[in-house]
C-alpha cells in the first residue's frame, strides 16, 4: 500500500458531510483561512457533503437547513442578495492561493451511483477512508461538517 | 494601487489581499479597503504571518484602509 509521507506543513482534516449552504460557507471560509495561514487542507467529502460538490451550472443555488425559521428566511435572503460570496467561488480561490485537496468518499460514490466525471473539477479524486486517514494520519487539528 | 474590498466579507478581504501579494512584484505598495471587522485582526495577523509590511491602518467611516508593502517573493 503506498503510504504518503508526514507533511512538512501543520495539516488540517475537514470531513465534509452536508450540502446546505448555511454549512458550506462557513466549512469554505475555515478552509480559506487555513490555507491563508499556511496549513494543508485535506477535505474528506462524504454523502451530502459529496453531493454538493456535482457538476452543475454556473451560479449554485442557496438552501439553508431547514429548522431556522424567520432567521433561516433572513439569512437565505442575505446570501441571495448581491455581493453575497459564493462557497464554491471561496473554495477556487482557496485552492489557487495554497495547499488545498478534495478527495471524494468512494463509499459515497457507489452508493449514489457517481462517477468522477459527475463531479465538480475541484475535486481531485476518489478515495477510501483508509487512504483519507493515513494522509491525514499528522493533522494537527480535524473537523467534521 | 487600492484593493477595494469594501461590502466583501470575511474571508474576501483576506483572500484579495493574499491574491494582490502573490500577484505583483516586491516593493509593491498598496492600499487594502475593508469593511469587515474580521480585518482588523487578519490583516495584521496574516501579514506578520507572511513576512510582509503593514505602513500603516486608518479608520474612515464605514471602513479600514491599510497600507501595506510586499517585502519579499
Amino acid at each position: 500500500m503506498e503510504s504518503t509521507s508526514a507533511p512538512t506543513v501543520p495539516q488540517m482534516a475537514i470531513v465534509l458531510t452536508e450540502d446546505s449552504t448555511d454549512k458550506l460557507l462557513p466549512f469554505a471560509t475555515l478552509v480559506s483561512g487555513a490555507v491563508a495561514m499556511g496549513m494543508r487542507v485535506d477535505v474528506f467529502a462524504s454523502y451530502w457533503g459529496l453531493m454538493a460538490f456535482r457538476a452543475r451550472p454556473a451560479g449554485a443555488s442557496v438552501r439553508i437547513a431547514p429548522g431556522h425559521g424567520d432567521d433561516g428566511a433572513r439569512l437565505e435572503t442575505a446570501l441571495k442578495g448581491k455581493g453575497a460570496p459564493s462557497w464554491r467561488s471561496i473554495l477556487e480561490m482557496a485552492r489557487s492561493l495554497g495547499d488545498l485537496h478534495i478527495y471524494a468518499c468512494s463509499q459515497s460514490m457507489e452508493i449514489l451511483g457517481l462517477r468522477k466525471d459527475d463531479l465538480d473539477p475541484l475535486v481531485e479524486g476518489v478515495t477510501g477512508i483508509a487512504t483519507f486517514v493515513d494522509r491525514t494520519r499528522d493533522a494537527r487539528v480535524a473537523y467534521f461538517v | 494601487m487600492v484593493v477595494d474590498a469594501r461590502g466583501s466579507w470575511c474571508p474576501g478581504p483576506l483572500m484579495e489581499l493574499v491574491r494582490v501579494i502573490q500577484e505583483e512584484p516586491v516593493g509593491t505598495e498598496f492600499e487594502l479597503w475593508s469593511s469587515d471587522e474580521g480585518s482588523r485582526n487578519d490583516v495584521p495577523l496574516w501579514l506578520e504571518k507572511a513576512g510582509h509590511e503593514l505602513l500603516g491602518m486608518t479608520r474612515e467611516e464605514g471602513y479600514d484602509r491599510y497600507t501595506i508593502r510586499k517585502k519579499h517573493g
